[in-house]
């Protein structure tokens, strides 16, 4: 197949093809199991194999895919062709930045592997943690399980060859109830970061157990509380939705092609522009956000990208200042030209694919804000004389351009002078993405630090879901406007 | 090829007859193509030929799935992912209540949707579709983006049951093309849907474009004051919050979830305006209609609010076994919903514009990102998008920047509703997530309702 695959590239290039790759998944399969109040609801697997095909041809791409290899020559012969008649419509040339041909392989860290766990086990898993969230107060209970597994092969015409095999482990349980005026509220707890690997050991039995009940009783807290007052005051976002949103306002907001109206037809646009790099305050001094693919044992590190670039390390903001995008090797090329100067040096390695059936686009990898110095959240909870602590996402809206947003948070405390006092329902928060981050007081420590999984990151057209990661602090904002 | 997938689908199932499964087998096939535009080039040409076939096999009250993507010659591997099935459904556990295998009666076969023209479409074709969009649209500043997305939907179902089989196909095309200002970032649209290819017309699109970018290019944009507007919402923004008052409004199996503002007791009460009929219309074909659903029940009109009187639930065939309810021909990969016309005389935004008006109305062709506040409440909440309007009392027009809303469906949909125009539109509202699914939302081209509250209104783009 290997083989067969040089011989296509090879001869794609003889016919005038730029640039040409291919990403050959010999498997990818996905197992995904809900449990709803007792109920086996999903009990889902998948399996699927194919190739995608890329082609750059006098300035534009080209793309064809199929789980149908019987005649790869006629799935190379389509995809230039879709590339031939793109070209005919070319504003500005596609320039890929330079990169170094690699040979390199990639495996994410898993100690077992979950398809190799019985559905017996799995089952029996589930069936636990229902039984341990059928409690007091609590009308609808569900737990899940989500694995997949892929096989990526990336040869590209310039040498390289790369091949990953990727494991994602992810697991939620989630209670809703009702409060005496028929009002719905739900606490969630979703698998997160542990350890130094993501498989079959990341089902810690205690570990699912402490949070079902913590999750239970938080519930029950919502639905005696008062409504969240409407109300300014400085909100410590928990990394429950501090994630989301810095996903939302930080992550998407800085995808170089976003930047550049790539998905102006649907996801949106951002308000940054190229002028902006080195110079916008995004936020505070106590902002430093990165995009770091190299943390271990995240879904947003996957060791090369589908342009075949190496994980990279790079800082998006620093010290509040934007420095920094979310890049793949076109956009980059196309922004330093609009741009008439260097801002970017090379590509950010973040260039990825949901399938083999899928174009890669700019991917968020793990979008990360540095932890600071204000201490734990005890210490931030003392030093905020009117506040609110909020966890965990109910309802994420955003504008097109990731210029303002509204989020709803499954739970909320009031802070008065330095205290933890009553639990409010219905809490909400909004705000403008750059007056929001410049109010951004205090960062906690390590100690507060969490890396969230993201598994239904949604973009491009046809749609992709992404996995990805963000390692958050606690944070405190001040002066926000809650309860609207 | 009908022949060969329903030939196929029958050696299917006397495999599973034969090995003793119960079991229901899909068949889903798209042939898709996407010309994607952006920056005034096409940005990404693609093509998709796809085949999933999913087995779901019982086992009293266990129930497991197993889907591939392969290909009808693939005989034996899937036949070996129908055994994956097979052997997972013995370790599933029981559900507590009795799942209905479906029992097709007789062949459902229904093709009428499908127009090859449409469906094969050339490169050529989608490239001098946008051309024409775009006419002299275009400059330095102003780019265009967009998409051409058409191809064919193939669906099939056979079960254990019977050898009965179920077969739809269908054509479609969504198109979508936007103009934006590089620098100043205001950005309009224009929409078209299509299930055959004479209801293709680039120069409809053209002609709101060019009007919309005549006013973007004329007025400064203005940041308006907060407060409550009369509201006039384009099809868009309508079609997306009937989709989201089929999710937290009428679906039985979220309601006895609790994600819904609505119950049993609402059912013959007023709940909406008198001026709100809406209805699941399976005869209306740019809907991409299922007039059979896959538990095999016909599909007839069903009346979902009748003058603002909620009419009852919709159920699909499991949510059905689990709470007790009859099915409603609701087991289907998407609706057909048709929000009546109103007696309003308006037939395009340039005659919105010209008609007087006693005081300001603000023009909300689009909601982004819409998504759910507090379903108990029916609250929702977006951002306006593409090219909204302020329509001035004295005749003139501002553009805004963009707002968000706030509210409960109850306000949007009730008492406050103005007026509708007699005009309704097909809007596509399909997702390119996962499998094709061509879907769309009948509603009138505008839908008036007064003094809503904004509650975010943005200082720039």
């Amino acid at each position: 197949m290997r083989k067969q695959i040089q011989q296509e590239i090879e001869r794609l290039k003889g016919m005038g093809a730029a640039y040409v790759d291919t990403r050959w998944y010999p498997f990818e399969e996905q197992e995904y199991l809900l449990m709803w109040n007792g109920n086996l609801k999903t009990t889902a697997s998948a399996r699927e194999s194919g190739v995608g095909i890329r082609v750059l041809y006098k300035g534009a791409w080209g793309f064809s895919a199929s789980s149908d290899l019987s005649d790869l020559g006629a799935l190379y012969s389509k995809a230039f062709d879709n590339a031939r008649v793109a070209a005919e419509r070319v504003t500005f040339p596609v320039r890929l930045a330079e990169k170094d041909a690699i040979q390199a392989q990639f495996e994410s860290p898993c100690k077992i592997n979950p398809f190799d766990v019985s559905l017996d086990d799995k089952v029996a898993f589930l069936k636990a943690m229902d039984e341990k969230l059928n409690q007091e107060g609590v009308e609808q209970r569900t737990s899940d399980l989500n694995f997949i597994r892929k096989q990526i092969i990336f040869i590209d015409s310039e040498g390289s060859e790369t091949e990953k095999l990727i494991t994602e482990v992810f697991s939620g349980l989630r209670v809703s109830g009702r409060d005496s005026e028929g009002g719905s509220h739900e606490r969630k707890f979703r698998l997160n970061r542990r350890g130094e690997s993501r498989g079959w050991e990341s089902f810690d039995m205690d570990y699912f157990n402490e949070n079902a009940d913590r999750i239970v009783k938080e519930m029950n807290q919502v639905l005696r509380a008062d409504d969240c007052p409407k109300d300014k005051r400085d909100a410590i976002l928990m990394p429950g939705i501090l994630f989301l949103q810095t996903h939302e306002t930080i992550g998407h907001a800085l995808e170089l092609d976003r930047i550049l109206g790539y998905e102006l037809a649907y996801a949106g646009g951002s308000f940054v522009t190229l002028d902006d790099f080195g110079k916008l305050q995004y936020g505070s001094k106590k902002l430093t956000a990165r995009a770091d693919a190299t943390l271990p044992n995240s879904p947003g590190s996957f060791g090369y990208d589908d342009d075949g670039i190496p994980a990279k390390n790079t800082v998006l903001i620093d010290k509040g200042i934007l420095i920094g995008a979310i890049t793949g090797r076109q956009m980059v090329e196309e922004a330093n030209a609009k741009a008439k100067k260097h801002i970017f040096n090379e590509s950010g390695g973040a260039n990825r694919a949901t399938s083999f059936y899928r174009v890669p686009i700019e991917r968020m990898t793990n979008i990360n804000i540095d932890p600071g110095n204000d201490g734990t959240l005890e210490d931030i909870v003392k030093n905020t004389e009117k506040g609110i602590i909020l966890d965990g996402e109910k309802s994420w809206s955003i504008g097109s351009n990731r210029e303002q947003f509204h989020f709803a948070t499954e739970i909320g405390w009031l802070v008065e002078d330095g205290e933890i006092t009553d639990v409010v329902k219905n809490s909400t928060y909004k705000g403008d993405t750059v007056k929001f981050w410049n109010s951004l007081s205090l960062v906690g420590d390590e100690s507060t630090t969490e890396v969230q999984f993201v598994d239904n990151c949604g973009k491009g057209q046809p749609n992709q879901i992404m996995q990805l990661g963000h390692s958050v602090p606690v944070c405190r904002f001040d002066n926000v406007t809650i309860g609207e | 090829m009908k022949e060969q997938i329903l030939s196929t689908l029958r050696e299917l199932r006397a495999y599973a007859v034969e090995k003793g499964y119960e079991m229901v087998i899909y068949y889903h096939e798209e042939d898709s193509y996407l010309m994607r535009f952006a920056n005034s080039a096409i940005s990404l040409n693609t093509n998709e030929h796809l085949v999933r076939i999913e087995a779901i096999a019982y086992d009293g009250r266990k129930r497991a799935s197993y889907e591939m993507i392969t290909d009808l010659n693939e005989i034996e591997t899937i036949k070996a992912g129908m055994d994956v099935a097979g052997e997972m459904v013995q370790h599933a556990m029981p559900l507590t209540y009795d799942p209905t295998v479906p029992h097709l009666e007789v062949d459902f076969i229904d093709d009428k949707g499908y127009d090859e023209s449409l469906a094969k479409l050339s490169n050529e074709e989608r490239l001098a579709y946008f051309n024409a969009v775009a006419g002299k649209l275009e400059s330095e500043d102003i780019k265009l983006s967009g998409i051409f997305s058409n191809g064919t939907n193939t669906l099939a179902q056979i079960t254990t049951k019977s050898e009965s089989v179920q077969y739809f196909k269908t054509s479609d095309a969504q198109v979508t093309a936007v103009l934006s200002h590089e620098k100043l970032k205001w950005e309009v649209i224009a929409e078209q849907s299509a299930q055959q290819k004479s209801e293709l017309d680039p120069m409809v699109l053209n002609e709101e474009l060019a009007f919309l970018v005549e006013r973007y290019q004329t007025e400064e944009p203005e940041q308006i004051p907060l407060g409550n507007y009369d509201i006039v919402f384009g099809p868009a923004a309508t079609a997306e919050m009937v989709r989201f008052l089929s999710l937290i409004g009428f679906n039985g199996g979220l309601m006895k979830r609790g994600y819904s503002f609505l119950n049993e007791e609402k059912v013959g009460e007023q709940v909406f305006s008198e001026k709100f009929t809406l209805t699941d219309d399976p005869a209306r074909m740019e809907t991409f209609p299922f007039k059979q659903d896959f538990s095999g029940i016909d599909r007839k009109l069903y009346s979902l609010f009748e003058q603002g009187v909620f009419k009852g639930f919709i159920w699909s065939q499991d949510e059905a076994d689990e709470f007790g309810a009859d099915p409603t021909g609701h087991t289907v990969m998407h609706n057909s919903f048709v929000l009546n016309a109103g007696d309003h005389e308006v037939n395009s935004l340039q005659e919105l514009v010209a008609q007087p008006r006693e005081k300001d109305i603000l023009y909300i062709p689009y909601l982004h990102y819409m998504n759910i506040v507090n379903p108990s409440q029916g609250l929702i909440t977006g951002s306006s998008r593409f090219g909204a309007l302020l329509l001035k009392a004295d005749g003139s027009v501002v553009v805004p920047y963009n707002v968000r809303l706030t509210r409960s469906l109850l306000e949007v949909f009730g008492e406050k509703v103005a007026w509708l125009s007699k005009k309704t539109v097909a809007y596509n509202v399909s997702s390119s997530y996962g499998a094709r699914n061509p879907t769309s939302v009948i509603v009138p081209l505008f839908m008036r309702v007064n003094d809503l509250e904004i509650s975010h209104s943005n200082d720039s783009y």
